[in-house]
């Protein structure tokens, strides 16, 4: 005889996360699939006897040092495009390698490995979401929002922001106005 | 001022009038109190002339008796004495008549009884001698003595009688003297009066036939206007109507009448003749007004229809205002219109604005169906062709390859003929509003789009510093966009484009080919290039629709897109103006009114 | 924080379009999810099952029949549910006033259907990495427009 079965393979691992983290006593979170949150200080030992039930079961703990380096590339550049004015323009290259100690080159391949996308287009896009904060919630002029990050012109800004979004500042800008007022009829 | 001048005339009148009525007076009392002198002096030469008369009866009677008494004495025959006795009383009786004569003049009522004395004393001398003769004592001294006393009182009376005709004369001597000094000047005066007065006539009639003149000129002048209003009323279609409040007298012009489609003149012009003409669903809302006009004695704008007896319905626009004249007397003046043909004109506008509303929503509607339904299929041609090559490329024999090459080639000129289409289509003005934009910031997204062209053919491209202005942003970025790709286009084979973009302000008077222009300056933006040009001959050529100078084998292109040029530049009501020469390159100049 | 795939989800009443856009993600080196529904209708009753899966990223068609894919945008919009699924229209053409106005009833991304498919493959990859980047750099997702 044969049968088939068919077994959620996400539903399984939840459920043996659930018991095993139960039996040890912590207190946690599963935010998306694959990833816990402890909500309390986790002792040395216990975190230990985690890592050998789980093996047991062949799941691994993710030891990733890479995520983490990315996670600091990523709030290193953001801290640069809202602070340029502190920077004094320095290329993002030379300002991560001195800041995170290692080579640009290093960092530049981890990122686009974790993130599929490479660390100029990440700048472009946060300087871009900057413009648009600025945009929406100051009443700045694109002369003066181009000055604040570091661009030539407003027309390098508004290419930009063009290539970036493929709408000009000044669309963007009627969009955005044009929503609120619509919310606000709504309401 | 014509009132001005009648009523200064007529005042004038009125003082001539008085004048004449004052002189011909003067001169009536004049003449009368003349006439009543003559006529005195007549009186007094009369009565002077009776005075003579009965003296000389006197004298001649007393001669008589005397004359009588001698032929007695001579002849002694009684007969001689019958004229005595007469001859008495004819003295008593001249006596008597001169007392009465003379009734005014003591003197000579003193002569006359100084005379009476004489003559009684003669008659009695005579009596005396006569008694004397009949005594036949003819010779007797007593005779002759009383002959002669006789004698001498006949002479003292004669002298007597000469001394009073002479008086007589004297006074009427001294009246006529009086009377001619004083009748004397009247002729002269008369004729002075008689001048003075033809003078004032004349100049009266003078003055009356001037004013009657202007009169004339004015009765001509408001005969006209009548003429000329009776005219306007006929050919705009209005009539006008009096209302004379006091008396509620109305009072209609011809042309109403003939509005209402009857003769002139054919009713009696009243309220009620007039409402049977309005038409049902109107005549309250015109009693209303009229009700309303009566109580305010004013009719603003009103609005109604009325039906002719041919059965055709007209519109009517009714129009009043009061005129109160300088007596207080009241009249409402009022135009009514015929404006049927102005409804029935706004009506017909009306319609074609709908159907020219529903053909703009038909060809919107046509360009949505080219915009979508044609570039739907279009799409899925080149998704599977490109599918096509990608996956089968190796299963196709080469005229396969070359085949798909030439249907890509034709499916991406289809797509650039609908884009460039739809994109003139769409260049409407009604679309967008005119905004400020930052012309530089709108030639740069122009670049961008170009950027890949730029970079293959290392094109150059230099733009001045352009001024803000009103545009519709979009429209000024395709603008560049096509004129920009053209330059890009036509570039000379071999040799890097290099366009430049320049920018200058130019007066109305100096944009060529531009007669009349509400603006006074205008932006001027000129897109120059050192491509291979054109022929002068084909500038204006070149902007018309679906005109390509060149063999679609040698450029690309659909021959839309300086037509989308024109379009943008004269939606923003500028001018486009193309120069060229082959070989040396084409320049663009836009100009654009300063708002 | 990066999650095991991407949930695409198209409505578009064409087939060839739904072929293409299944063929694309197949092709792309992305780990995603996709599903098809052939009108706005069909969409509107998956996604309003109390136990659905919300999609990242909605594809509408605009031009569909029976319910389009703006009067879908609007529905969605009203409904606090589906806050977070960034849309997408995915259309042949319309003109800037439609791409804006969808923009102003909330669309995040307006892609104008290419007709080259490595255009596709390239446009739809550009829209699940941004996506994806709004999602793990905690971007404000209103500020979120991109036309492709």
């Amino acid at each position: 005889m044969k049968i088939f079965i068919k077994f959620d393979f996400t539903q399984f691992c939840s459920r043996i996360l659930d018991e095993k983290l139960d039996e040890l006593n912590i207190k946690y979170r599963m935010l998306n699939f694959g990833e816990i949150e402890f909500l309390e200080i986790v002792s040395p030992e216990k975190l230990k006897a985690f890592d050998l039930i789980l093996k047991q079961y062949g799941i691994e703990k993710i030891e990733n040092q890479k995520v983490i380096l990315v996670q600091k590339i990523k709030d290193s550049l953001i801290d640069m495009v809202f602070n340029a004015d502190d920077t004094n323009n320095v290329k993002s290259s030379v300002y991560l390698s001195e800041k995170l100690g290692h080579s640009y080159g290093y960092l530049a391949n981890l990122f686009s490995e974790v993130t599929y996308t490479s660390i100029e287009n990440f700048v472009i896009l946060q300087r871009i979401e900057y413009a648009k904060s600025l945009i929406t919630n100051t009443d700045f002029s694109l002369t003066e929002i181009a000055f604040k990050l570091q661009y030539s012109s407003v027309a390098h800004l508004s290419t930009q922001f063009k290539n970036t979004t493929g709408i000009t500042p000044t669309t963007f800008q009627r969009i955005i106005a044009k929503r609120r007022s619509l919310k606000n009829t709504k309401e | 001022m014509p009132f001005k001048f009648i009523s200064n005339s007529e005042r004038f009148l009125k003082i001539i009038f008085g004048v004449s009525l004052f002189v011909v007076l003067v001169m009536g009392g004049v003449a009368y109190r003349y006439i009543k002198e003559l006529s005195n002096s007549i009186n007094d030469v009369q009565h002077n002339y009776q005075v003579h008369i009965e003296l000389e009866k006197m004298l001649s009677a007393l001669k008589d008796a005397e004359s009588g008494k001698r032929g007695f004495i001579i002849s002694q025959d009684s007969t001689f004495l019958l004229p005595l006795l007469s001859s008495n009383q004819q003295i008593e009786n001249s006596l008597e008549e001169l007392k009465k004569l003379t009734l005014k003049d003591p003197q000579q009522q003193e002569n006359i009884a100084e005379l009476k004395e004489k003559i009684d004393k003669s008659l009695a001398i005579f009596e005396k001698t006569l008694q004397l003769s009949i005594a036949n004592n003819p010779d007797s001294r007593e005779f002759i003595a009383g002959f002669r006393e006789g004698r001498q009182t006949m002479n003292s009376v004669r002298f007597k009688i000469n001394e009073m005709t002479a008086h007589e004369n004297d006074v009427l001597g001294l009246a006529k003297e009086k009377s001619v000094r004083r009748l004397s000047n009247a002729p002269m005066l008369l004729y002075y009066v008689l001048i003075l007065s033809l003078l004032i006539l004349l100049l009266t009639y003078l003055q009356i036939s001037k004013n009657l003149k202007v009169l004339k000129v004015k009765n001509e002048l408001l005969e006209t206007f009548k003429k000329s209003t009776t005219q306007s009323e006929v050919i705009s279609k209005h009539g006008n109507w009096i209302w004379h409040v006091e008396e509620d007298v109305y009072e209609y012009s011809d042309n109403l009448f003939r509005l209402l489609g009857e003769e002139p003149q054919s009713f009696e012009p009243n309220l009620e003749n007039y409402l049977s003409f309005v038409h049902p669903d109107d005549v309250e809302k015109l009693s209303e007004h009229v009700s309303q006009m009566i109580e305010h004695e004013d009719l603003p704008f009103i609005h109604y229809r009325i039906i002719q007896k041919n059965g055709s319905i007209k519109h009517f626009k009714a129009y009043a205002k009061i005129l109160v004249d300088a007596d207080g007397y009241k009249r409402l003046l009022g135009t009514t219109a015929d404006i049927t043909d102005e409804i029935e004109n706004y009506r017909l506008i009306e319609k074609r604005n709908l159907e020219l509303e529903r053909s703009n929503k038909e060809l919107s509607s046509f360009n949505y169906v080219a915009s979508h339904d044609l570039q739907e299929p279009l799409r899925k041609i080149q998704t599977f062709l490109s599918r096509l090559e990608d996956k089968e490329k190796d299963n196709l024999s080469n005229s396969g390859k070359l085949y798909i090459e030439r249907i890509k080639a034709s499916s991406s000129r289809m797509r650039s003929l609908i884009d460039d289409l739809l994109q003139f289509s769409r260049t409407n003005k009604s679309e967008e509003a005119l905004e400020d934009s930052n012309i530089n910031i709108l030639i740069e997204a122009a670049k961008t789009d170009l950027a890949e062209i730029i970079a293959d053919k290392k094109a150059r491209i230099i733009v001045d510093d352009i001024p803000s202005m009103r545009a519709i942003p979009f429209q000024i970025k395709q603008l560049f966009l096509n004129l920009l790709s053209n330059s890009l286009k036509y570039s000379r084979e071999n040799t890097s484009p290099f366009i430049t973009v320049s920018y200058s302000k130019t007066n109305a008077s100096d944009v060529p080919k531009v007669s009349h222009t509400k603006y006074n300056v205008f932006h001027t933006i000129t897109i120059m290039d050192k491509g291979i040009g054109f022929d002068q001959d084909y500038a204006e050529k070149i902007f018309v629709l679906f005109n390509r100078l060149h063999n679609k084998n040698e450029y690309s292109g659909t021959g839309i897109g300086l037509s989308i040029c024109k379009k943008i530049v004269e939606n923003h009501n500028g001018y486009i103006i193309a120069k060229g020469e082959v070989g040396v390159g084409a320049t663009f100049t836009i100009y654009l009114p300063i708002t | 924080m990066r999650e095991d795939y991407t949930y695409v989800v198209l409505a578009d009443d064409d087939e060839d379009d739904r072929l293409f856009f299944i063929e694309a993600f197949e092709e792309l080196k992305i780990q995603t999810k996709v599903e098809v529904y052939k009108d706005g209708i069909e969409l509107m009753c998956a996604l309003n099952q109390p136990e659905a899966v919300l999609p990242n990223i909605l594809f509408l068609d605009l031009n569909m029949p029976k319910k389009s894919g703006l009067e879908c945008l609007i529905e969605i919009k009203e409904n606090n549910r589906f806050k977070d699924i960034a849309i997408a229209i995915y259309s042949t053409s319309a003109s800037e006033e439609d791409i804006e106005n969808t923009f102003v009833q909330g669309a995040n991304i307006y892609i104008k259907k290419p007709s080259a498919f490595n255009d596709l493959k390239k446009i739809l990859s550009d829209v699940v990495t941004i996506n994806w980047q709004y999602h793990t750099n905690g971007l404000n997702k209103d500020n979120f427009l991109l036309r492709l």
